[in-house]
C-alpha cells in the first residue's frame, strides 16, 4: 500500500512539474509573440500551441490539486457528523470520484482515438489534436488512482479510528 | 418522465452530492453526465462527457485564467503588497486607524495586479494584522479589515471573477475590467468611511500610529508608480486591442516578474510556490468550469433556462423586484455551495432572463461581482474570513464581527449600482466602442 501510494504521489507530483513548466511556455511563447509581432515578425501558431500547452497546465495539474485538497466542496454539514461517518462519506466520495475520472479517462482515450482516426489536425501549423485527448485521458486515470490512495488512507484511518 | 420533474430529479441529485463531500466541480460533471445520460441517451452523454473537458481544457480563451492568476501570485510572493502597504503605511499611519485606512489603500493598489480575492486577504493578513497588533489595534478591526479588503479584487481589474463570467457570457473581459474600476474605487471608498466612522466611536480599536517624515513619504512611492505602470499597459493593451486578454495576462505576469526580480524579491522558492498556488487554484477554477459545462447542456435539453425565465417573467413584478430576487438566489445559494462554483453553475441560467428584461450584461457582471464580494465574507462560506483565520490563528467569530460594519457600506454600493447603471457602463462605453 504504501509503495503503490508513494508511485502514485511521485507520478502527480511529475505531472504538477510538468503542467508549471507548460505555464511558463504558455507565457514565454506569448510575450514572445506579442514583441515580435511588433517587429511584425509574429510566430505562426501560437493560438493553437498555447491552447495545446493549456490542455497540459489544466489536465497534469489535476491529480497533485487533488492531493493538496485544492478543490472547493461543501464540507459544514459533514463536518458536524460523528467522525465514524464523516470518514465513511469521505471514503464513499473519494471512490465516487475515481469511477467518474475513470469514465472520463476511458471516454477521452476513445475521443484521442476518433480525432486519430479522422486525422484531425490544428489549421495552422498542422498539428495533430489526439495527443492533446490522450494527454487528458492519462492525467484523468492519475487522478483516479490519486483518488483510490486517498480512499485507501482513509478507510485505514476509520479503522484505526474503531 | 416529464422535463422538470427529471430536472427536480438531478437537482435533488446533484445537492445530496454537494452535502456528501464530493467535490463541486466534479458532482456537477457527474450529474450533468447521468442527467444527459438518462435524456438522450448513453452513447451521447459518454461522448458529451469527452468532449466537453477536452474543449474546456484545452481552450485558449481560458488560459486567460491561470495567467492572471499568476501575475497576483507572483506579485504577492514577490513583495509588491508589502511595498505597496508601506507607502500607504508613511502617509496615514498616524491617524486613528490609519494602519486599517492604509491597508486599504495598499489593497486597492495591489488589485491592480492581483484578481484573486483569498490570495489578497492572505497577503495582507501576514504583512498588515501584525502590523495593527503592534500599535494595539482591535483583533475585530485588524481581521476584519483584511478580510473584507481582499474582495475588492473580485471588482478591480483584473478581477478572476470578471474573467471567469465573460468567458461564460461571451461578454467582452476588457469592457468588464472597465466596468469594475468605478464601482471598485467607491466600494473601497465605502471601506474607508466604516473605518473613520468605526474609530470615530471607538477610538481605542484604533490607535495612532508613528507619524513619517516627507521625505519617507516620498522615498516609498516608486512601487506605486510600477504597479500603475503595469495595470495601464495590461488594461490599456486590453482596451486598444493590442492584446488578447491571455496576451494581457502573459505580459502582466511577464511584467511582474521583471520587477520583482529587478527588486531582488523574487527568489527561485518564492517563483516556485507562486506557480504551484497558480496551478492549484486554476485548476481548481477550471474543473468548476468543465463540470459546469457538461451540467450546463443538461440544463439546455431540459430547457432549464427558458423555465428559469417563464417563472420569473409570471411573478408580474417590477423588473427591479427580479433582480433582488435573482441577488438573493446568489447570496443564498453562494452560501451554501461556493460562490464562484455558483456563479458558473447559473448565470448561463439568470443571464438570458436579464438581456430578456433589457439590461446590460456588463452592468449584470458588475452586480454579479459586487454580490460575490458579499458572498465570500457572510457566513457559512465565508472563504475570506476562513483564511484569515488560517493565516492569523484568530477564531472566526471574531474576523465575522470585524466584518459586519463594512456589509452596511457594501449594500449600500450594491444599490447604488443597481439604481445607477452608468456607474459601471460609462468607462466601458466610453472608452471601448
Amino acid at each position: 500500500m504504501t509503495g503503490f501510494s508513494n508511485l502514485v504521489r511521485l507520478t502527480a507530483r511529475l505531472c504538477y512539474t510538468l503542467s508549471g513548466c507548460a505555464l511558463a511556455g504558455i507565457v514565454l511563447l506569448t510575450v514572445t509573440d506579442v514583441l515580435l509581432r511588433m517587429l511584425k515578425h509574429p510566430i505562426v501558431g501560437t493560438y493553437e500551441l498555447v491552447g495545446l500547452l493549456s490542455a497540459v497546465v489544466i489536465g497534469m495539474s489535476i491529480p497533485q490539486s487533488t492531493l493538496d485538497h485544492g478543490h472547493v466542496l461543501m464540507d459544514f454539514l459533514t463536518n458536524r457528523f460523528p467522525p465514524g461517518l464523516k470518514i465513511f462519506l469521505e471514503v464513499f466520495t473519494r471512490l465516487l470520484g475515481m469511477i467518474l475520472f475513470l469514465v472520463i479517462s476511458w471516454n477521452l482515450w476513445c475521443f484521442g482515438d476518433d480525432l486519430r482516426t479522422a486525422g484531425e489536425v490544428s489549421l495552422t501549423l498542422q498539428i495533430p489534436q489526439f495527443p492533446v485527448a490522450y494527454c487528458i485521458a492519462v492525467s484523468s486515470l492519475i487522478q483516479s488512482l490519486v483518488l483510490l490512495v486517498l480512499a485507501l488512507e482513509k478507510r485505514k484511518k476509520r479503522f484505526s479510528h474503531e | 418522465m416529464s422535463e422538470l420533474a427529471m430536472l427536480g430529479l438531478i437537482l435533488t441529485f446533484l445537492f445530496v452530492l454537494f452535502s456528501l463531500g464530493l467535490e463541486i466541480g466534479f458532482a456537477m460533471a457527474l450529474a450533468g453526465f447521468l442527467g444527459f445520460g438518462i435524456v438522450v441517451n448513453w452513447d451521447a452523454a459518454f461522448n458529451l462527457l469527452a468532449k466537453d473537458i477536452f474543449s474546456v481544457f484545452s481552450s485558449y480563451g481560458l488560459t486567460v485564467i491561470p495567467l492572471f492568476v499568476l501575475m497576483g501570485q507572483l506579485g504577492a510572493n514577490g513583495g509588491v503588497a508589502r511595498d505597496l502597504y508601506n507607502a500607504a503605511y508613511k502617509f496615514i499611519g498616524h491617524v486613528p486607524g490609519g494602519l486599517a485606512i492604509g491597508t486599504v489603500g495598499a489593497a486597492t493598489a495591489f488589485k491592480a495586479i492581483c484578481g484573486s480575492s483569498p490570495a489578497t486577504a492572505a497577503t495582507f493578513a501576514s504583512i498588515a494584522v501584525p502590523e495593527m497588533d503592534r500599535y494595539g489595534y482591535d483583533k475585530r478591526l485588524s481581521c476584519g479589515t483584511v478580510a473584507t479588503v481582499g474582495t475588492l479584487g473580485i471588482l478591480i481589474p483584473p478581477s478572476v471573477v470578471l474573467i471567469v463570467y465573460g468567458i461564460l457570457t461571451e461578454t467582452s473581459i476588457g469592457k468588464l475590467f472597465l466596468a469594475g474600476i468605478i464601482p471598485g474605487f467607491i466600494m473601497a471608498g465605502s471601506f474607508v468611511v466604516t473605518l473613520v466612522v468605526w474609530t470615530r466611536i471607538n477610538p481605542k480599536i484604533g490607535p495612532a500610529g508613528e507619524r513619517s517624515s516627507w521625505s519617507e513619504r516620498f522615498k516609498s512611492l516608486p512601487p506605486i508608480f510600477w504597479v500603475l505602470f503595469i495595470f495601464l499597459i495590461v488594461v490599456g493593451g486590453l482596451m486598444e486591442g493590442l492584446f488578447t486578454p491571455t496576451e494581457a495576462g502573459s505580459v502582466g505576469s511577464f511584467g511582474v516578474l521583471i520587477l520583482t526580480l529587478i527588486k531582488k524579491e523574487m527568489t527561485f522558492p518564492r517563483l516556485i510556490k507562486a506557480i504551484k498556488d497558480t496551478l492549484r487554484i486554476s485548476c481548481m477554477v477550471l474543473t468548476l468550469i468543465a463540470g459546469a459545462t457538461v451540467l450546463g447542456h443538461f440544463f439546455l435539453i431540459t430547457r432549464t433556462p427558458y423555465y428559469v425565465a417563464t417563472w420569473l417573467e409570471g411573478l408580474a413584478v417590477p423588473h427591479l423586484v427580479i433582480m433582488l430576487i435573482i441577488i438573493a438566489i446568489y447570496l443564498i445559494g453562494g452560501s451554501f455551495i461556493e460562490h464562484l462554483a455558483f456563479l458558473i453553475l447559473t448565470t448561463p441560467i439568470f443571464l438570458p432572463v436579464v438581456v430578456k428584461m433589457g439590461y446590460d450584461p456588463i452592468w449584470f457582471g458588475i452586480i454579479v461581482s459586487v454580490v460575490t464580494m458579499i458572498g465570500v465574507i457572510i457566513p457559512p462560506m465565508a472563504l475570506n474570513a476562513f483564511v484569515v483565520s488560517g493565516v492569523t490563528g484568530v477564531h472566526r467569530s471574531v474576523i465575522y464581527r470585524g466584518i459586519y460594519p463594512f456589509l452596511i457600506g457594501m449594500t449600500i454600493c450594491l444599490f447604488l449600482y443597481l439604481l445607477f447603471p452608468q456607474l459601471s457602463l460609462w468607462l466601458p462605453y466610453h472608452f471601448m466602442r
